[in-house]
């Protein structure tokens, strides 16, 4: 049995560093504002058939699907939890939409969510402080950092052209009122920022962010019980590569994310061309300038110009992270992916307000993460459309 | 942070001994021995190769900020280390030691050298860091 998978609902918190607010709080908000965002309402307790929860669980609060459960009031209903680096909202969706599509639930829930402040130690601790040869003093940072240096010495990419995604994320999030930060800045102001991981500076770097997000994802059995307006999950594609070493196009390039959108676009029958608006991984400004080309939307080697060309500004060739992106909005590891699906149903149902970009028809999200000696083992990559 | 993790692949770290699939000659250094990180070869085949005493810097960073117990700013790079002999060289994230950012650039040719790393309460974990040739210091 295969059929259509559809989203009819989005939540959304604000994103920021939200100590006042428990976990549960922020997976609470999330939930309440799908169930407010649903047109044609939805009863949680009678329609939803399953639930996936995306977290890494910095936050300690449970390993398991029953957290969702307790911040939802939703019991007895099947809930897993996902994991899987900074892909895991993404992949919680993708899951979601296999069971939909395969027929083993109508109406899913899909809800992910981050406490990163309540983590004292934090991912640098982490990927900094393990093994000798595994990246031992090897940060987040320096990861993409070190994919900056080779990208500049390979292609001749400049440290200006990088600052242009920066500037244009910002730019997006000072827009989206649910982004972390809420300021405009300048190529100078990103490159007179501290240097962080050099060549990297501190405006290149994604904050530490709470957040949390879902959306609902319905059979195309029932999905007129929710709204008239929908939108079709036209693929899901997840795709790995080597914790070690990595292929050696990995330098520059991340083959997790060519694998996952061939087979993301190969799916929906589409091309990079027909994408009219992307929400990506940009947790360093280097990581959505390498994305351009890994998505096609540029050619390899040419993600510096194709920014520094305004092509992935609001009203340019597609669209890249109109909510401001991990940037400007946040990268809450659990959220990131949920969001930024919640944020595409938006820009195609044409409710984006003033991030909304001219006559979205498909909309593509994608995540990247993890690695040892290297990263971007993994890659996510979902596309939406008007139906 | 675990004295007995750091045993595993102490011969390995200590004296860059790593591993050549002989399916698809893809070295695998340090730890992994039974199935092929690149080819998926399983079981794998794999002959000890001894690497060289020096690489070559594919990339580099440099760290400004840093967990406590780290130096900073510290000097990182991807680093391919030859074998000794024909084949393949291994692939590593290295930490340098002696040498300034101005001093190396990609395809820099860098000596590596056994150092103490950190500690693990009181045992020093040994291994190599990079630095320029000691000649080419001024």
């Amino acid at each position: 049995m295969t059929r259509d998978a559809y989203v009819v609902g989005a939540g959304m918190v604000d994103f920021g560093t939200r100590y006042g607010d428990s976990f549960d709080d922020l997976l609470e908000e999330a939930y309440l504002s799908l169930l407010d965002d649903v047109d044609k309402g939805v009863d949680p307790r009678a329609d939803i058939d399953a639930i996936w929860y995306g977290s890494v669980d910095l936050a300690e609060e449970g390993h398991s699907g029953a957290t969702v459960g307790h911040a939802t009031g939703l019991f007895e209903k099947p809930a897993t939890q996902v994991v899987n680096a900074c892909a895991t909202g993404s992949d919680s969706f993708r899951n979601a939409t296999i069971a939909v599509e395969g027929g083993r639930a109508d109406v899913a829930l899909v809800i992910g969510g981050e406490k990163m402040t309540d983590d004292t130690g934090g991912l640098i601790e982490l990927a900094a402080e393990e093994r000798v040869w595994r990246g031992r003093g090897v940060t987040m940072p320096a990861f993409f950092g070190m994919r900056a240096t080779r990208h500049m010495e390979e292609y001749g990419t400049t440290r200006e052209q990088i600052s242009e995604v920066s500037v244009k994320n910002h730019a997006n999030g000072a827009k989206y009122p649910h982004a972390h930060y809420q300021f405009e800045c300048s190529v100078d102001d990103v490159e007179n920022s501290p240097t962080v991981s050099y060549p990297l500076n501190l405006y290149d770097c994604c904050p530490i962010t709470d957040g949390a997000s879902a959306v609902l994802v319905v059979s195309e059995d029932r999905v007129d019980e929710f709204t008239d307006d929908p939108v079709r999950v036209a693929a899901t594609s997840l795709s790995t590569d080597s914790f070690q070493r990595a292929g050696d196009t990995a330098l520059t390039h991340f083959p997790a994310t060519r694998n996952a959108s061939s087979g993301a676009y190969e799916s929906a029958g589409i091309s990079p061309e027909d994408v009219d608006v992307a929400e990506v991984h940009d947790c360093f400004s280097i990581a959505e300038l390498i994305t351009y080309e890994d998505l096609g939307f540029c050619k390899e080697g040419e993600g510096g110009q194709f920014a520094a060309e305004g092509k992935s500004r609001l009203d340019g060739e597609v669209a890249v992270n109109p909510s401001g992106g991990l940037l400007s909005k946040g990268h809450p590891i659990g959220a990131t992916g949920v969001a930024q699906i919640s944020e595409i149903y938006e820009q195609l149902r044409g409710e984006a307000g003033d991030i909304q970009v001219d006559d979205a028809e498909v909309g593509l999200q994608h995540n990247l993460g993890i690695g040892r000696n290297s990263t971007g083992s993994v890659s996510c990559v979902t596309v939406l459309e008007r139906p | 942070m675990s004295g007995p993790r750091y045993r595993r692949t102490r011969e390995q770290d200590q004296r860059l001994v790593a591993f050549e699939c002989q399916e698809c000659g893809w070295v695998s250094y340090p730890e992994e021995k039974r199935t092929c990180k690149k080819c998926a070869a399983a079981p794998a085949t794999y002959e000890r190769v001894q690497l060289q005493e020096q690489g070559e810097v594919l990339s580099f960073v440099e760290q400004v900020y840093l967990p406590d117990d780290f130096e900073s700013p510290q000097l990182l790079g991807m680093i391919d280390i030859p074998q000794v002999g024909d084949g393949e060289p291994a692939r590593v994230y290295g930490l340098f030691t002696e040498t300034e950012r101005e001093e190396i650039e990609v395809g820099s040719q860098v000596d590596a050298r056994f150092r103490e790393l950190f500690d693990d309460g009181d045992r020093p974990i040994n291994s190599f860091k990079f630095s320029v040739p000691r000649e080419e210091k001024a």
